[in-house]
This record gives structure tokens, sequence and C-alpha cells, in this order.
């Protein structure tokens, strides 16, 4: 019964979702639900970091610029299918995740975040002077998708799908023994070593696809913006994908994914949170880590287990008073 | 070349500077504070806030630099750890200083504005001093008069043998009756007011500038951890070798890849040498 109220309200959403270009009015709003999206593609990437495998890295702005220079570069200058260069984007960000984090995820939790934050920076540094790839400070113009897809509503169906299969892919290896191995990595790695997970093994799998994520996610972050310059990925964007999956709750995925659309979309909503930007992040972090540290998805988990036991309490048991004290003579009986 | 090495040098003795400021911080609480940096960021700010707006003297704008990072020391420690380190969730530390950090930086921004405004001269002297000039000499005589004196502290005075019994055993220092909390607030005050004295002496190397924090965090904490967390020769050598390295790499790459430099060092040392070069080998805890 609940699989299928579940099943009815993924279909739901999805349905939602697929016709928003055609109740949401303006285009604007297309174009907001398209960067949600392509936020969603790093940042569920990212949750198996951070929230399963609890390595707190700040730096994902970083592959997230190199995933939107590969695309830029390869379907820009060299003219190569934009298909191509989205999966050379994916698949470059996954070998740099790989080289980052072959030797930062043996560092312990401060050691890494910072690695992470310098590997941030450098990224910025080497597209600054790889002036001649890159186009330096000037910056680079990026090319649209092909024809079925180069309007506003259908570049934001292509990136739904994306964003529908990463969220699958992510899906499945949250809730399977992958999941459950990286809580534990998480919450204990003795104990986690203790009972046969391959810690570093699980990390840096886990790692390497969410920089598999966030080169994808660049792509189409770069076709979003039509034009990339280093200023684009400042380290800003970093600490809002990190705050986005602690404030909705390390270890689930619905939470990180309200915590997207709403910082999002409240910024551009309410004109005077975008000027106080970061100012806002960081008090919602403070007040999310000193009031709720399990995050707000916990919250709800909260809520919905008490509404679900109050109403279990409704059909109680009544005693059978008779058989009771029948049994209860029949005892004396015996005696 | 020979500005290159006095530069680094400079330079160097700042981040040696933070690098003190988060052993004071490490030694009573275990915390790494990304609020480290911040400090030293307010010096700056406010030191040139003092002099060049108010009008105030020298002494009294030094005395006012070392009392913002002293209050900011506080509020870190009211706001981002006192709470958190009542939990028992490893880490929590680290969110909770990014957030004050990110929001101080933000707000120094919006008040004192992103371009990076020039610091005041301190000591009268000729511009044309060239390598003898204050802005190279005054961080590095800050940075050793930092180091000597926290030594002497923790070596001839009370309160000093208390920090290191908390840091060697908090758990222990609290069963003798020390008030530990207390003592951390105190510490982290300390730290605080280094950071602002440290910000205001290399305001003229780094001018007033809100996104200093942030840099000078990452580079006092590489500074740290090539020298060996917990050891404040380390923490001189560190950032020494640090500025000296990044400035001469400048001098012979150009100034394009200077994080990568100095993140490369931290790399190689790390990989030879885990504990850092004047670090002691912690026994893993089970």
């Amino acid at each position: 019964m609940s699989v299928s109220n579940r099943s009815w309200a993924i279909l739901a959403v999805i349905a939602v979702l697929f016709t928003l270009p055609w109740w949401s009015g303006d285009l604007y709003k297309v174009h907001l639900a398209a960067l949600i999206c392509t936020y969603w593609v790093l940042i569920s990437g990212l949750n198996l970091v951070v929230g399963y495998s609890g390595q707190l890295s700040i730096g994902h702005v970083g592959l997230l610029a190199i995933g939107a220079y590969c695309f830029a570069i390869l379907a820009g200058t060299y003219g190569l299918h934009p298909a191509v260069a989205i999966a050379a984007s994916g698949t470059l960000c996954a070998l740099c995740g790989l080289v980052l984090g072959l030797p930062s995820l043996r560092l312990p939790g401060f050691y890494f975040a910072m690695a992470t934050l310098a590997f941030a920076l450098i990224v910025t540094e080497i597209t600054l002077a790889q002036g001649n790839l890159t186009g330096g400070g000037v910056g680079l113009s990026v090319p649209g998708f092909p024809p079925p897809f180069d309007s506003p509503r259908g570049s934001y169906w292509l990136i739904l799908a994306i964003a529908a299969v990463v969220t699958w892919l992510t899906w499945n290896v949250a809730r399977h023994t992958w999941g459950r191995g990286l809580v534990a990595v998480r919450d204990s790695v003795v104990t986690a070593q203790a009972v046969g997970v391959p810690v570093f093994r699980a990390k840096l799998t886990v790692f390497v696809f969410s920089g598999f994520t966030a080169g994808l996610a660049g792509a189409l972050f770069a076709v979003l913006q039509s034009y990339i310059t280093p200023d684009t990925f400042v380290f800003d964007l970093g600490l809002f994908f990190f705050v986005c999956i602690i404030i909705g709750g390390r270890g689930h995925m619905l939470g990180p994914a309200i915590g997207t659309i709403v910082l999002t979309a409240l910024p551009e909503m309410v004109a005077p949170l975008a000027k106080l930007g970061n100012f806002f992040y960081g008090l919602l972090l403070l007040v999310v880590v000193l009031l709720v540290p399990e995050g707000i998805g916990h919250v709800f988990q909260v809520l919905i287990e008490r509404f679900r036991s109050a109403r279990g309490e409704r059909h109680g048991v009544k005693p059978d008073l008779e058989r009771l004290s029948k049994a209860i003579q029949g005892g004396r009986a015996i005696k | 070349m020979l500005v290159a090495l006095i530069t680094g040098l400079a330079t160097g003795a700042l981040y040696a500077a933070a690098a003190l400021t988060y052993n004071v911080m490490f030694s009573t609480s275990k915390v790494l504070s990304v609020t480290t940096g911040h400090i030293s960021m307010l010096g700056g700010i406010f030191g040139a806030w003092f002099v060049s707006t108010l009008g105030w003297p020298i002494a009294l704008a030094l005395l006012g630099s070392i009392g913002v990072g002293a209050v900011f020391g506080l509020i870190t420690d009211w706001i981002a750890i006192r709470r958190v380190l009542a939990r028992s969730d490893e880490h929590l530390w680290l969110l909770s200083t990014l957030a004050l950090a990110t929001m101080v930086q933000q707000a120094a921004g919006l008040w004192w504005g992103t371009e990076p405004k020039p610091f005041p001269r301190l000591i009268p002297q000729d511009f044309s001093a060239g390598l003898a000039d204050q802005k190279y000499w005054l961080p590095i005589v800050v940075a050793i008069v930092l180091a000597i004196a926290l030594e002497l502290f923790y070596r001839r005075t009370l309160y000093g043998k208390l920090f290191v019994a908390m840091s060697e055993d908090a758990f222990a220092a609290r069963a003798r009756g020390i008030p530990t909390g207390r003592i951390r607030a105190m510490s982290y005050v300390i730290a605080g007011a280094m950071g602002g004295l440290a910000g205001f002496a290399a305001g003229q190397l780094t001018f007033a500038y809100f996104a200093l924090g942030l840099t000078l965090t990452l580079n006092g904490f590489i500074a740290l951890a090539v020298g060996g967390l917990g050891s404040n020769v380390g923490a001189l050598v560190g950032g020494a070798a640090l500025g000296i390295l990044s400035a001469v790499a400048t001098y012979f790459v150009g100034g394009e890849y200077q994080q990568t430099i100095s993140v490369g060092l931290l790399m190689i040392v790390l990989l030879l040498k885990p504990a850092g070069l004047f670090g002691r080998q912690s026994v893993r805890p089970v």
C-alpha cells in the first residue's frame, strides 16, 4: 500500500515537473527551474559525499568549473557534438575527482575540507592563467544545445531528464548496501572497518561519482549561463551547494532537494535576501547547526513518525476480562 | 630576487601569526576554527577605520584592533564553539565556524566595501626606505614576538600551564578542578587579540581587504600543517617556508600559480611526514 502511495507521489512529481513550462507562465521561471535542476545534478552527487559518507567537501565548485570549461572548449572551440562534450565533461571531472580524492580522502575532516577549498582556488587560478585555452578573465561563450533542445523549454526538458536519471542513480546508491556502508563510515570509521566496509574505497568511489555528476552539472550550467568567466565560479557557489545539503539534512535525499529548491528560488523571489547573499546562507547554516544539526529533513521525518504513531494508538487492544478471570481462577483450581 | 625573498618572508610571517592563532585555539578546544583568518582581517579593517576615518592616534587604534579581535574571539567561542562542543558529533564545529566566518566576511564586505583600501603608515618613515620599509619588518617582528610571548606564557605562568594541561587531556584537567570552559573562552580571547595584532601590523602589506580572511585561513592552515599541529616553532618555520616558497615561485614562474605551489608544498610534506615537520605523531583514537 505504502509502496504504491510512494510511486503515485513520484509519478505526480514527475508530471508536475514535466508540465512546468505550460503552467509556470513566464520563461524566466522555466530558466530558474532549469537552474535548480542543474544544481540538483551536482548536489545529489555531492550529497553522497557530504551527507552520507560525511566528507565535508566545500570545493565542488572547482569540479563544476572544470566541467563547464571542458564543455565550452570542446563544443565551442573544437565544435564537437554537445552530447559528446557533455559526456567528456563528466568523464574528465570523474578523473579530476579521482586525482583529488586519492591523496585528500586519506586526510582527517578539517584537512580534507581545506584540501577541497584549495582545489577550488587552484582551478580558478589555472583558468585565469591558461588564457589561450579558457579565455582567461575575459571568458568564453558557450554554444547551446542542438535543435530539439535549443529553446528554453527544450533545454529545460533535457536538463530535467538528466536530473531524473542522476536522481535515480544516487537513490539506488543511497538506499542499498552502499548507502548503509557510507553512513557507517560517517558515524564511526572504526566500527565501519570492523564490520567489513572498505572505508577508503567506498569514500573514493562516491567521490569519483560526485565528480562525474559535477562535470555533467558544469556542462549544463555553462549552457544555461551561455557565457562563462572565472568569476562565474566563485567560492561562494561551492559554499552554496554545501549549505543546501547541510540545511536539508545529512543522510537524506528529500531534504537536500528541498534545500536546493528553496535556497535557489528564495533570493530570486525576495530581493533583500539577494543583496545579503552569503550572510543569509551563513546565518541559515549557523542556525541549523546550532538548533537542528540533523537538518530540516530530520524534522520532517520526526513529525511524520509522530503522526504515524499517534494514528497507531487509536486501535488499542481491549482486555478480554471474562477470559482473564477464568484463566486466573483456573490457575487457582490447579493449586 | 632579494625583494622577492623579503616580501615572501613578510607574508610568511603573517601566515605564521595565523598558524599561532590556530594553535592557541586548538590547544584548549581541539578545534581548528575557520574564523582564524577573519580575526586578522577584522584587525586590519578596523585598524584602517580607526586611524583613517575616526582619526584616532596609532597607539589607541592598535589597542582598538586588539580589542576587536579579542571580542570576536569571545563571540566565536560563545556562538560557534560552546554549544557545538557540548554535542558529541565530530566536526560539527567545522560547520559552525565556517558559518560564522562566512557571515563576518560578508558583513565586512557590505560595510567596508569589496575593494582593498590603503592602510595608514604606523611609524613615520620615508617611502624611499626600500627593503627596510616598515611594511616588511613589522609583521616579521610581530610574529616572532608573538611566538616568544606564547612560549613564555606556556612555560612561566600558571594559566599557561593550564592551557598545556588542557591540550594534553581536557577530561583529566577537568577532574583536577580546572574550569575548562572558562579557560577555553580565555584562549579564544587571547587568540583573537593575537590575530587582531597581526592583522594590524600586516595592514600595510595586505591592505584593508574583506576577502583576506579566507586566504589567511587557508594559508595559515598550510603553514600550521607543514610545521606541525600544536608546535609554535613549527608555525614560524612553516609560515616562513610557505611565504618564501610562494614568493620565489612567483619570481621564477609568475604569480598565476601561487596557490597551486603552496598546496603542492602541503601535499609533499603531508606525504613524507604526516604530522608535519615539528609535530608529534598522535595515537589513533578508537
